[in-house]
């Protein structure tokens, strides 16, 4: 299916993932460790293990440190 | 506590300007040593400012104590190339209540900023 991907500061662009492909592969496709980034659907975080069902998703590279 | 820093980005060689600090809560496992800005307010700070015509300029967040100097965390961690990362911290005496010092991540290292305070 394709997905159309908005990584957030970035722009977006159009992938075609398999149909069983979970928001992890969703963000590896989209050059994203799942690791440094939250898979966002509608502005709510997804489970990164979840099966992509959306046509549209957004990636927020994670803000994060210590 | 961590937010977004909104305002104008500028040209590289200009400079970036900071006209609101929305706060955003820490969701870190541990918040008292680490910080990560809550991925849904985020998005959604993010949303309401370019709706607006803002721009995002970057982020902030505190240090409890030490240098206002990004730590070795925050380097492994940086994600935004070209945005900038602000770190407050306590002040050391009663006419300084915190500091304010301003880094952007090129991507490699922090590159420190001078933070200037402008009157509208």
């Amino acid at each position: 299916m394709d997905v159309t991907v908005e990584v957030v500061g970035e722009g977006e662009e159009t992938l075609a993932v398999d149909d069983d492909a979970t928001y992890a592969e969703l963000a590896r496709a989209a050059g994203y460790s799942p690791h440094e980034v939250s898979v966002l659907v509608d502005g709510t975080p997804v489970p990164e293990d979840g099966t992509v069902t959306a046509e549209r998703v957004t990636l927020l590279r994670l803000i994060k440190g210590g | 506590m961590c937010g977004v820093l909104i305002g104008s980005r500028a040209d590289p060689d200009e400079s970036d300007a900071v006209r609101d600090a929305r706060p955003v809560p820490n969701v870190a496992a541990d918040p008292r040593t680490h910080y990560e800005l809550d991925p849904e307010a985020t998005l959604a700070e993010i949303e309401a400012a370019e709706a607006a015509g803002d721009d995002v300029v970057g982020f902030y967040h505190s240090h409890p104590r030490g240098p206002p100097e990004p730590s070795d965390t925050d380097r492994r961690q940086a994600t935004w190339p070209g945005y900038v990362y602000c770190i407050v911290v306590p002040g050391s005496d009663e006419d300084e209540e915190f500091v304010v010092r301003a880094w952007r991540w090129t991507g490699e290292a922090f590159e420190s900023l001078t933070v200037e305070v402008v009157d509208d």
